[in-house]
């Protein structure tokens, strides 16, 4: 991709400067608020960790809580890998799931805006309110029970199972169909920002294209893989980052979990800290080799 | 702006029809919680409370938010405060965030300059870190600021969050070099060229981010940087509320029911205002 050159040295120097103006804020924040911390918990993670008045007691004791969560305690590593299998299921879904959503509600099509707003719903059930009020609030948990069972197995497709399986036709099959309802429940609860974000994105393609496109004779199906998804590639690696990050560390994910309850209440700062970068180390590897993959093959309109 | 209709290939009646189908089934699903969450804020504390629940409400009633407002009136710090701390983190947050991350994507999506994709490297890689973990040390660098129990501790952090510059550089790079040039060959300065050349061609982009962003800080509860009771925030007081035992749970839905107008309305009111954008139009190779 062709970056605008600069000519001469001096106007080039004027515009590394205004170019370094603009970032400077965001550089200075993410060094102070994102930087600094991860590198301080870093260094605790090689250490002991203990709770003095006014302050924390650090010990290097190296590798050892590393050693230990990956060979003493007896969760951490049976989570890492359930957690990592799911994902890879999880996440193409999430992203089929959500383009296809995302191409249903950029349509002309009458009270688009409240389907939309529906389609927006669970982000903010699941990750604001609940997750925020979720303490001691006994209303939440009934309300996930219900929405357990009325969108997963008890009601609905419960019944209908009943009803198939006395049918006796192959009710393995069946079972294998019903599996896979519950988990299309949870991944359309998961991909609501990445439908907004695939959304803005459908938006941004000029509609001449399309007309463009079918002056030359393109059918619908050929201008979607030519100029749809080519312009979206670009959103398609931000959600894929997106969905990994977000399954792997939403707060109810369960080696989050294990991490925050040795943090908060045995106050095991060394450890929980040494297990978190051993789970940031495999997410980036991950991330970082799927993106990798997925950029090589991303289309930029220039 | 004039507003482009969408050019639609010809489609057919049954396809029409499978969309809706679709869309009403998915939709179903999705707005499954929702009608839980409304219908038990109009429950009684008898039925909250049956086994096993039922969906929807049997007597409906407006007790919860009577029970509410009562106890939001008896609260020690007039209840308005929480409301405009709120407010108020919500909003210069998101506003800080918009600018900030903005700025920054444009100068990373549009120039090379040294330096600059490994930092953006760093910043996508810092978006894997959870906050749990940063919870401590964040709090040491606060206390070495002195913006413990200030606005402050919540607001600047949000300006810098990780998420708003990737969206942004991500949708910035599909701008066309040649609008930037024609831009700098007609005079215009940096400052013109951002603002108003590539973020009104990236308003989608950057009303996604607020809706993130008001979402996240509308929640907020920020309880490990603010102890003063007048600047606490309003998820904080009406946590508190619910706390109070088994008997509140009938109004902790209807602090839900609460809680969830302001991102639902955030989030129509800006799709509404997303138009078709002119980007990758205007021009002409």
């Amino acid at each position: 991709m062709s970056k605008p050159k600069k000519k001469r040295k001096t106007l080039a120097q004027k515009n590394a400067i205004a170019g370094y103006l603009f970032i400077l804020p965001f550089i200075i924040g993410f060094l102070a608020f994102l930087a600094y911390p991860l590198i301080e918990s870093l260094q605790m993670s090689f250490c002991k960790v203990t709770v003095e008045v006014g302050g924390f007691n650090k010990e290097f004791i190296g590798l050892a809580n590393f050693k230990k969560a990956f060979t003493v305690d007896p969760e951490f590593t049976r989570l890492l890998t359930e957690s990592l299998s799911s994902m890879a299921y999880r996440v193409p879904a999430t992203l089929i799931f959500s383009f296809f959503v995302a191409l249903l509600l950029n349509q002309d099509f009458k009270g688009r805006g409240f389907v939309r707003a529906i389609f927006f719903l669970p982000v903010i059930l699941s990750s604001g309110v609940i997750v925020g009020l979720e303490y001691n609030n006994t209303l939440l948990q009934g309300m996930e029970d219900v929405v357990q069972e009325s969108g997963g197995n008890s009601s609905i497709t419960a019944t209908l199972q009943a009803i198939l399986d006395t049918g006796g036709v192959g009710s393995k099959f069946f079972g294998y169909v019903f599996d896979i309802l519950d988990s299309v429940y949870d991944v359309a609860i998961a991909s609501g920002i990445q439908i907004i974000i695939f959304l803005s994105g459908l938006q941004t393609i000029s509609s001449s294209m399309y007309e463009a496109a079918k002056i030359e004779g393109c059918t619908a199906w050929e201008s979607f893989w030519k100029i749809t998804f080519p312009m979206v590639s670009s959103l398609i690696l931000v959600n894929i980052v997106y969905s990994i990050i977000d399954f792997l560390i939403r707060t109810d994910n369960e080696v989050m979990e294990k991490i925050n309850d040795t943090m908060m209440p045995m106050m095991d700062y060394g450890f929980s800290s040494a297990m978190a970068w051993s789970y940031f180390v495999i997410v980036m590897a991950v991330v970082g080799v799927i993106s990798l993959i997925v950029s090589k093959k991303v289309y930029y309109y220039e | 702006m004039k507003k482009l209709k969408r050019r639609k290939p010809n489609r057919s009646r049954g396809g029409d029809i499978g969309i809706y189908l679709l869309l009403i089934f998915f939709g179903i699903f999705m707005a499954l919680p929702l009608v839980y969450a409304i219908n038990s804020a109009f429950k009684p504390l008898d039925e909250i409370y049956l086994y096993p629940p039922k969906f929807f409400v049997q007597n409906p009633t407006m007790d919860n938010f009577q029970d509410l407002f009562v106890i939001m009136g008896k609260s020690w710090v007039p209840f308005s405060r929480y409301i405009f701390n709120t407010v108020f983190i919500t909003f210069v947050g998101t506003a800080g965030h918009l600018l900030v991350a903005s700025m920054g994507a444009y100068v990373l999506a549009k120039y090379d300059f040294p330096g600059g994709k490994t930092f953006f490297n760093l910043v996508v890689t810092a978006l894997m870190f959870s906050g749990y973990v940063l919870g401590i040390p964040n709090y040491l660098v606060m206390t070495n600021l002195g913006w413990v129990d200030t606005y402050l501790a919540v607001v600047i952090p949000a300006f810098a969050s990780p998420m708003g510059l990737f969206l942004m550089k991500q949708f910035m790079e599909g701008i066309p070099d040649a609008l930037i040039e024609a831009a700098k060959i007609d005079g215009a300065k940096q400052w013109t060229i951002y603002s108003k050349i590539v973020m009104p061609m990236v308003k989608p982009a950057w009303l996604t981010l607020i809706i993130f962003s008001v979402q996240n800080l509308w929640n907020t509860k920020a309880s490990n940087y603010i102890y003063s009771e007048e600047l606490k925030t309003l998820p904080y007081a009406l946590q508190q509320i619910i706390n109070g035992g088994v008997s509140r749970a009938g109004v902790g839905s209807a602090v839900t029911l609460f809680m969830m107008i302001v991102p639902i309305l955030t989030f129509v009111l800006s799709q509404s205002n997303i138009l078709e954008t002119m980007a990758s139009s205007g021009i002409k190779d």
